[in-house]
Formats: C-alpha cells, sequence, structure tokens
C-alpha cells in the first residue's frame, strides 16, 4: 500500500486521519458545453450537440487507430473483387508449361547503371536431369519492361463486362511472375487475387446469413420468451450437439454435382451461414431477456413506446456491439470452414479458386522446402483474418453505449 | 568372416540334393557347412537354438548371388523403414516373399518354399515340402499343416469356406496327402491360374501353422477355453479369433509361426513395429550363410504426409512405398546431407493415370455415348500424352495406350500406341459423327437434350498427379469442345459412387500388372472385379455369380469374359498366349479405359550402404510384390564405411 499522500491526482493534500475533510470546490468555470472527461477530441462536442449514434460511433471508432487501418484495408481488398479482371496480370486458367515452379521474378528499375524504370529479366530456364528440377536463371540481358494499363488477355468483368485492360503486363511475349508459378506454370498472383473474390465474399453472405436467422430466431425468442423460446433453445441445443464437421460433410454431400461451380459456392455459402446461427441466436436472446428488465426499458414502456420502438431504439443498440463483434470474428471463421469443406473433397471445385484451394495446394514437405512461394496464400489469409479481429474489436468498442 | 565355423557338418547327399534341386550348381569351394548368423549366437551356445544345420530344411534353397550378378554379404544390421500407418504393416510379407512358388525378377515361376511341384494337365498339382523345413518356433512343417488349412479351415462351416480362385465350375479341387512331405491338389477339368496364385504378394492360403492355431480351433480345443481366448484377443466369438490370430497379411500376431524372412516382434498398437530374422528361414547363399543378411526391420508408423520429409532426412534404410515421383528433387537433394542413395525405378502399372469411362453409368444419355465406340476413341485421340508426360515427368515416362509394358514377353506396339496419339483434328471429326455431333457456337458441343456437353470427372482426391493429369485433359478436351468438371471424394464414397453406377467418368490407376507372361490369369482385361471402374456393375456381377450388379450386355464385354473363361480351360502355352493376345487388342481397339502414360518413374531410397537392391528394375504391386522378387533376403549392410556401392 502506499501512503494516500503520494497520490499526485488528488487536488490537495489529504486531510490527516480522523480530521474532518475540507470542502473543495473547483475555481474554473462550468462550461456543460466542454469535454467529457475520459473523451478526447471532437466527442465531447458531438454528445452536447446531440449528435446522431452513428456518427457518435464514428468519431468513437477514429479513436481506434489499428481498427481505421484494419477497415481501410479491408474495404480496399474488397473492391479490389470488383476489378480483379483488371488487377491480375493472368486470367485465372492461364497456365504456361514453360515456367512451372518457376520462382518469384524480382522486380528491378536500373539496368547496366541506367533507368529502364520497372522490368524483370527475362528467365532461362534448364532441366535439371540429375534433381529433376526446373532450374530458373536471370537472363541479365533480356530486360522486359512492365507495362502499365496495357492491352493483354481479354477477359469479361465479373463475368459480364468485356474487356483488355490490365493493370500491369509482362513485356510483349515475356513473362512476369511477381510471387512465381505453381506446378502447372500458373501465376501465384493472379490466382490469389482471383481466389479472394471467393474467400472473401462466402465469409461475408455466410455471416449474413447467419446473422438474419440469429437475430430474427434469437429476437422473436427473447422477446416474446414463450413456447417459441422453448422450441428454439431445444432445436438450437440440438444443432450445437452435432459435431460440425460430419455435419457440414453431410450437407454438401446434398448439393447435387451437376450443380454448376457458382451454385454450389453458394449452397456452401449457405450451408455455412445455417450451421453458424445458433450461437448468435442465443446471444440475441439472452441480451434481449437482461436489457428489457432494464429500467429505460420500463420507462419507455410506460410512456407508451410500442414494441417494434423499444426493440429498434432502445434494446437494439445497447446489443449491438456484442452483435458486431461475433460478426467480425465469424468470417474469418466462415473462411476457414469452407477451407475445411474444401479440404475434405465436398466444398469448392475447380475452376473456382478460393484461398483454401491455394493453401490446400500448397501442404507438404515438398513444397515448403523447394517452392516455398506456394504459400503466399497465407499472406492475406492471415492479413484479412487479423484485419477483421481489429475492425471488429474497434466497432464493438465504438458502439457500446456504456463505454 | 569372424562368425565362420559354427555348425559343422561335411558337405554330405542333402547338401548336394539341394544344389540340384534349386537349379544352382556351387563353386567346388563353397558350401563346406552352413553358417549362422552372429545374431543367434548366445542363444546357441546357450543352447536355446539348434545348430544352424539343423534349423535349416534337409534341401535348402541355395541362392546363387554370383549369377544374380550380386556379391555375397554378411550378416547383421537394422533396416529402418517408414510405413504410412499402422496397416502399412502388411508389407513386410510381401517384402519378404516367401512363397511355395515365387517368380524370379525376370518373372519365371520357380519353387521356393516347395522343393519340386508336378503338374499334370494343368490339372493335378503336386507339391513337394523340403524335409525338415521348419516353422519360425523350430516345428516341423509338413503336409499336417495343409491338412489343417484344407480340412479344418478350408473345409469348416465357420471359417470362410472354399476361396473363389480355387473354384472351378463352382466345385472345389481334391486333397491328398501323399506322404509327410507331399500333398496334391486335382481338379476335375485344367485351373491353369493355380501356380500363379501361390506366387502373388498376398497368395492362395493353403497352408496354416497347424500346432499353433489348434489351440484356437473349435476342433481341438474346448469352447470354454476358446471363450476366454475370444475375450483376450477382444473379438466376439472363436471363428473371428481364429481368423484374428491366423492373419498372415498383416503380421500383427507375433507368436504366429511363419516362413517368412523376418518374423514379427510388436503386436499393435504401437509407434514402430520391429521384425526379426527367422532362426529357420530356408533360403542360404552359395557359401552357405543363412540368409536374410539382415537382422532386424524397424517400421516406423508416421503418416503419408510427412513420410517423405522424413525419408528425406534420412530416416529410412530402404523405401520403396509411400513416395511420388514429385518427391524425388526432394530426397535427392537430401543425398548430400544423410547418407541415402535414391534410384530411379519404373512403376509396372498399364497406366499411371488412367480416365475410367463408366460404361455402367445410369445417365441413360452417357451410358448411350459410352457404348459408342467412337466416342471412347475420339476422347483418347483428343489427349496430348506428349505434353503430360514433359510437365510431370520431365519426359522420362512413357505415352501409352493403357496396356502392358514392353518389358512383357507379350507386348506388341500397337497395343500402346493405338489411338494414343494426339490428334484433335480426327478426335473432332469422330465426335462429329455421334451424338455429340451439334456443337454451339460457345465452342461446346451439346447434349442431344440440348445441355452443354461436359463430363464431370470423379477422382478419391488422394494424389495431385491426378489432379494435374486432368487439369491438363480440361484443355485437350475443351479443344474438341467438351467441358471437364472435376469432384474429389473419399475412397469409399468414391466406390461406392461408382458401383452405384452414379460415376460418368472416374480416374484411376491403369492395369495393375502391366508385365503379364502367358501363365498370369488375365483377370484384369475382363469385367470381373467391383473395383473395375469402367464396368463396375458387371464386375460385381461376375464376384458375385450374378447375385448382385447387372449382367454384362455388351458384345465386346461378353467376349473378353469368353476369352477369360477359356483361358481359364486351357492347356497349353500357346492357347494362353493367343487368348493373352486377342484380349489385348480387343482392349487397344476398344479403348475401354483411356490410358495416359507408362513406365513412370518411381523413387526407391535405399541406405548408402545398402548392397544387393539392384539400381533399377521395374516395381509394382503385381508380378514384382513391391520389391519381393528382388530378394530383399539377399540386402546387405556394408560395414567397411564404403560410401559408394
Amino acid at each position: 500500500m502506499t501512503a494516500p499522500t503520494d497520490t499526485p491526482m488528488q487536488p490537495g493534500p489529504l486531510p490527516a486521519p480522523g480530521a474532518a475533510p475540507g470542502h473543495f470546490v473547483s475555481p474554473d468555470p462550468f462550461d456543460p458545453e466542454a469535454e467529457a472527461p475520459g473523451l478526447a477530441g471532437s466527442l465531447g462536442t458531438a454528445v452536447g450537440g446531440q449528435a446522431s449514434q452513428l456518427r457518435i460511433m464514428w468519431i468513437k471508432f477514429r479513436r481506434h487507430r489499428l481498427a481505421l487501418i484494419s477497415a481501410v484495408f479491408l474495404i480496399v481488398m474488397y473492391a479490389t473483387l470488383l476489378i480483379t479482371e483488371f488487377l491480375a496480370p493472368y486470367r485465372l486458367e492461364d497456365h504456361d508449361y514453360t515456367a512451372i515452379y518457376a520462382p518469384p521474378q524480382q522486380v528491378h528499375l536500373f539496368h547496366d547503371g541506367s533507368f529502364v524504370g520497372p522490368f524483370v529479366y527475362g528467365q532461362s530456364v534448364t532441366l535439371d536431369m540429375v534433381r529433376l528440377k526446373r532450374v530458373y536463371a536471370d537472363d541479365r540481358s533480356d530486360v522486359q519492361k512492365i507495362r502499365f494499363f496495357c492491352h493483354g488477355a481479354p477477359y469479361r468483368m465479373l463475368g459480364l463486362i468485356p474487356g483488355d485492360l490490365h493493370l500491369l503486363c509482362p513485356a510483349e511475349g515475356g513473362r512476369f511472375n511477381l510471387l512465381g508459378t505453381d506446378r502447372l506454370g500458373r501465376d501465384i498472383l493472379s490466382r490469389i487475387l482471383y481466389a479472394a473474390r471467393v474467400s472473401l465474399t462466402i465469409g461475408l453472405l455466410g455471416t449474413f446469413v447467419a446473422f438474419s436467422l440469429g437475430i430474427l430466431i434469437g429476437g422473436i425468442a427473447g422477446y416474446r420468451g414463450g413456447w417459441f423460446d422453448v422450441a428454439m433453445q431445444r432445436t438450437i441445443e440440438v444443432i450445437q450437439s452435432i459435431p460440425s464437421i460430419p455435419l457440414w460433410m453431410a450437407l454438401a454431400a446434398i448439393i447435387p454435382l451437376t450443380w454448376s461451380p457458382i451454385f454450389v459456392y453458394l449452397g456452401i455459402t449457405v450451408i455455412l451461414g445455417m450451421l453458424d446461427w445458433t450461437g448468435q441466436a442465443r446471444a440475441v436472446r439472452s441480451k434481449l431477456f437482461s436489457l428489457r428488465e432494464e429500467d429505460y426499458v420500463l420507462a419507455a414502456e410506460l410512456m407508451g413506446a410500442r414494441p417494434r420502438r423499444i426493440i429498434w431504439r432502445h434494446l437494439l443498440p445497447g446489443f449491438m456491439s456484442h452483435l458486431i463483434a461475433s460478426a467480425s470474428l465469424s468470417v474469418p471463421g466462415m473462411i476457414l470452414g469452407e477451407t475445411a469443406l474444401t479440404f475434405l473433397g465436398l466444398g469448392l471445385r475447380p475452376p473456382i479458386t478460393s484461398w483454401g484451394i491455394l493453401l490446400t495446394e500448397a501442404r507438404g514437405i515438398n513444397i515448403i522446402a523447394l517452392y516455398p512461394w506456394l504459400l503466399w496464400p497465407m499472406v492475406p489469409v492471415v492479413l484479412v483474418i487479423l484485419a477483421f479481429n481489429f475492425f471488429g474489436d474497434g466497432l464493438r468498442d465504438a458502439a457500446d453505449p456504456l463505454r | 568372416m569372424k562368425n565362420r565355423g559354427f555348425s559343422g557338418r561335411p558337405i554330405g547327399r542333402r547338401e548336394a540334393l539341394g544344389m540340384i534341386a534349386a537349379g544352382t550348381t556351387l563353386a567346388p569351394s563353397l558350401a563346406e557347412a552352413f553358417v549362422s548368423a552372429p545374431y543367434f549366437a548366445t542363444q546357441e551356445t546357450m543352447g536355446a537354438l539348434p545348430p544352424v544345420a539343423a534349423r535349416l530344411p534337409d534341401v535348402p534353397r541355395v541362392i546363387d548371388l554370383a549369377a544374380m550378378g550380386r556379391t555375397p554379404g554378411q550378416c547383421g544390421g537394422t533396416l529402418r523403414m517408414v510405413i504410412g500407418g499402422q496397416r502399412d504393416v502388411r508389407y513386410m510379407p510381401i517384402l519378404g516373399y516367401a512363397r511355395l512358388l515365387a517368380y524370379t525378377p525376370e518373372l519365371e515361376l520357380v519353387p521356393d518354399l516347395l522343393r519340386d511341384w508336378e503338374v499334370e494337365g494343368d490339372r493335378i498339382f503336386t507339391l513337394h515340402l523340403r524335409p525338415g523345413h521348419r516353422w519360425s518356433d523350430g516345428h516341423p512343417f509338413t503336409a499336417e499343416d495343409f491338412r489343417y488349412c484344407w480340412e479344418d479351415v478350408i473345409g469348416h462351416p465357420d471359417l470362410g469356406g472354399m476361396p473363389p480362385e480355387m473354384l472351378l465350375d463352382g466345385r472345389g479341387p481334391s486333397f491328398e496327402i501323399l506322404d509327410d512331405v507331399t500333398v496334391r491338389y486335382s481338379w476335375h477339368a485344367p485351373l491353369p491360374e493355380f501356380p500363379a496364385r501361390l506366387a502373388e504378394p498376398v497368395p492362395l492360403r493353403l497352408f496354416l501353422p497347424a500346432h499353433y492355431l489348434k489351440a484356437f480351433h473349435a476342433r481341438y480345443t474346448p469352447m470354454p477355453r476358446l471363450e476366454q481366448l475370444a475375450k483376450h484377443w477382444r473379438v466376439d466369438d472363436w471363428s473371428s479369433l481364429h481368423q484374428k490370430v491366423s492373419r498372415s497379411s498383416r503380421p500383427e500376431n507375433p507368436d504366429l509361426p511363419t516362413l517368412e524372412p523376418w518374423r514379427p516382434r510388436t503386436s499393435p498398437p504401437s509407434e514402430q513395429f520391429v521384425f526379426e530374422r527367422n532362426a529357420y528361414f530356408h533360403r542360404v547363399d552359395s557359401a552357405g550363410v543363412q540368409l536374410p543378411y539382415i537382422d532386424r526391420f524397424e517400421l516406423d508408423v508416421s503418416s503419408y504426409d510427412i513420410l517423405p520429409a522424413k525419408v528425406a532426412t534420412g530416416e529410412s534404410d530402404l523405401q520403396a512405398t509411400g513416395l511420388e515421383f514429385s518427391d524425388y528433387t526432394l530426397v535427392k537433394e537430401a543425398e548430400a546431407r544423410f547418407p541415402i542413395k535414391v534410384a530411379l525405378w519404373t512403376r509396372s502399372q498399364g497406366s499411371r493415370v488412367a480416365l475410367m469411362p463408366n460404361l455402367n453409368c445410369l445417365d441413360p444419355v452417357w451410358n448411350a455415348l459410352w457404348r459408342d465406340v467412337t466416342v471412347r476413341r475420339a476422347l483418347s485421340l483428343a489427349i496430348d500424352r506428349d505434353e503430360i508426360n514433359q510437365v510431370l515427368f520431365f519426359g522420362l515416362a512413357t505415352p501409352s495406350q493403357n496396356t502392358i509394358l514392353p518389358e512383357s514377353v507379350l507386348y506388341q506396339p500397337h497395343y500402346a500406341s493405338a489411338w494414343a496419339n494426339h490428334d484433335p483434328d480426327q478426335a473432332n471429326a469422330l465426335l462429329d459423327r455421334t451424338l455429340l455431333g451439334l456443337r454451339h457456337r460457345d465452342g461446346f458441343r451439346r447434349m442431344p437434350d440440348g445441355k452443354m456437353a461436359g463430363l464431370m470427372i470423379e477422382t478419391a482426391g488422394e494424389s495431385s498427379l491426378q489432379t494435374d493429369v486432368l487439369e491438363m485433359i480440361r484443355d485437350h478436351f475443351r479443344a474438341v469442345g467438351l467441358a471437364v468438371w472435376t469432384r474429389n471424394s473419399q475412397r469409399e464414397l468414391f466406390r461406392s459412387r461408382a458401383l452405384a453406377g452414379m460415376t460418368v467418368m472416374s480416374v484411376w490407376n491403369g492395369l495393375d500388372n502391366a508385365l503379364p507372361t502367358p501363365e498370369m490369369p488375365p483377370y484384369e482385361l475382363a469385367p470381373t472385379a467391383e473395383d473395375q471402374l469402367n464396368w463396375p456393375r458387371w464386375g460385381a456381377h461376375y464376384v458375385s455369380q450374378g447375385r448382385q450388379g447387372i449382367a454384362p450386355d455388351m458384345p465386346e464385354a461378353l467376349m473378353l469374359l469368353r476369352l477369360l473363361d477359356r483361358w481359364r480351360g486351357s492347356t497349353s502355352q500357346d492357347e494362353r498366349t493367343e487368348i493373352w493376345h486377342q484380349m489385348l487388342a480387343l482392349h487397344a481397339d476398344q479403348v475401354f479405359s483411356i490410358g495416359t502414360i507408362n513406365a513412370v518413374p518411381q523413387p526407391v531410397v535405399r541406405s548408402a550402404r545398402l548392397r544387393n537392391l539392384p539400381e533399377t528394375g521395374l516395381i509394382g504391386y503385381v508380378p514384382t510384390s513391391i520389391l519381393g522378387v528382388y530378394m530383399p533376403d539377399t540386402f546387405w549392410l556394408d560395414d567397411t564405411d564404403g560410401k559408394e556401392g
């Protein structure tokens, strides 16, 4: 225990033990518009100025630097999904059997001491028939300038808009594999970009399905209670008691073989969502149970508010923070769930490519020892999962009215 | 060598007989006496083991190493091997390859456990055992062991019954004991496959160690005792008990006497399985040293995922299983860091990756399409086998139809080349004449019902090689207007889907035995098994004798079955050769399965000190029993720190 007198925060020294405490009044003028203690910046003004709930959330969210950076990162990632065809130097189905397991090419700026702009050296491949390995060597005389905003392989943007403009292209007749190629000579960078489209959206869509179900069922159960609540609780217990992987497998096996890959993708999304709503529904129900006993709810009821207004204005903001946190946490769970299903051969299948598929292909000691660049898809997976966690953390703090 | 000088009987009539019987001649200076391994020295001096001369049969099988181009070795040492799971202890009896009759590396059938055998009209088979031959526990191996297997196991209603391989027209053979070391099996008609069945990796079981198993048999042991034993072995009844303790194909019972070169010393569950040399093994080298040279095998249980990593860190002294061609680079680079050597052998499969059109598929449209040989030929022509070879095998494999290898005496070049050239134009022209003739402007053909023509090709998803080949075939088939989708499912599911007719096309290996001699039965070429993915339901029909599956109704398939029946009743080499050729030609012409490449290189890793393992050779399950026909009992470890061998 430190002596009370050591505490520097006190306005004055404490009175001696037993003595009557003095009466302290701050001589500073009281300004109700001033910042509330503990809240920095414009939040105090916003509160004082009766800002909307959303605006308060945004102001609080901005203070969480890591969350803000994560949010920007995620927005950028999701934005790239719209223009993957433009960003990727190669198309998904492109392969080059003359460049199998080619290592990442380094981008250079200077050739022979003079500035050329970004370029890669051409690579020559020799078959090492002793080790049975393709050996790539930079050909220092073959300068392949990277082209920007160039016309390359034709594509249909999002399967609709035809185009052939690419952000980056290899030199005419050249090759440009920033992250190397895989065992069939496919460009890793392009594959990661295309795979992001599936992996990122499957997480969002799955979470959306889970949340719609969770809020709806949990909300009704929590607010109404009664037989519906009891029935739902038992259903949830049954669903949760079944191990998830076999249940996924059973559901995934229902998906007809003849479905086109895009329907399989949607089917998997729904399956992932259908099994994830139970936890959400429980959380919503229990939160509702506790919040509806609060005094302010009683006050609202006494003032004649209807259930809809009570739920939306008074209850929902109270547990929104919790919902958002678990939503952001379940997105990476969905991404990993898709990976697990794909791994079991029941999830996505080519030509659809997801990060899960890319990582499944990068298993094995051979890859780690000889072709480590195939592990690049780990980087976006780790970054996105981390970003979602930080983002969810920041959102939870921001959405919690009690903080 | 310091270990010479045990035993000590001069060479006698028995040895001389042995040399004659084994078809070898000994150099005059050799075989003054038999030599035991130092491993048993203590046991021998303490009297726990009789001297080597008493342990060997009167007529041991003499292996002339010099004639095989090998060097006589020294006894001793332990070989470590990595296996992908506990079940893989089954590789040991396959590697050991002690059989009544065994193949030589040249695929000649010679007596191994048998001293000799006689055949009358391919119908009556007389087997002569080696007098004095003993089980690994020292008990004599005699006709009684055959009688026990015949009367008390095959003939007992509770224990399985007659193996289908022994049935001819639904009838089994008659069994006679001529004397203590001679037995005879006679059928009412020729059964030429019988000798080949005895030399298989998992051979037809004709004998069991009676003296040991009687303690587990209801005819010799009272029921209360059996119930007690069943409880101890955690099985339900005495028949499962008998089956469990007598299983020699998976040596999990260390007490079960064996005739193999190494006997198990570990019972599961275990992380490591130890096998120790059989003191009563019946082979000697020409210097009279009792084989095997290697004292112990240690099988390290791992998983197939990390098996290549273990091999590449020098944790295996002999590894032919569990490695893929794509692991070669990793292991080759490990040669510099660990005392191992890796060599490329040739896999003896008809095709490393073969496409199997399911002629029994339920989809009526595809069923009709597959019945049309033009479609099968066109798909075969559409595949660019050279590209697959270059991309995945550095050009080291051979583009070929799913057929036998050039090393087989039955090989003819057109079996491999029929419809196997890459000719998309001809493929397109052929397809235009079929039900798939209509081609949409998107480049894909249309099914008769107007849907886009696409093939769902299913795999068991066990090797990335299959997926890679499919990835390449996707492009090849697109060039002829067919879309390809792939689906991986777990092996059991995959098999049951095929058997139910739910697959349209699947991917599997080609022929298991691509090195046939006319004496080997051509079952694989006819619809005879459920796991033949191009006609699984016809196969089921054959196996179940009509109770399951559906009867073949395609003339070519019926023809194959008729030819197989003719082979089964054949009596002459010429007839068998002719039947094999007819069946192979029918396969080449009809393209029942679409092969891609065969004679694929297979990495075989050995310790740098291991001697007598050939530098290269053909390797497969049948007929070479993995390394079995190359006689792992003659492999030895060189202690002289010689780096090269």
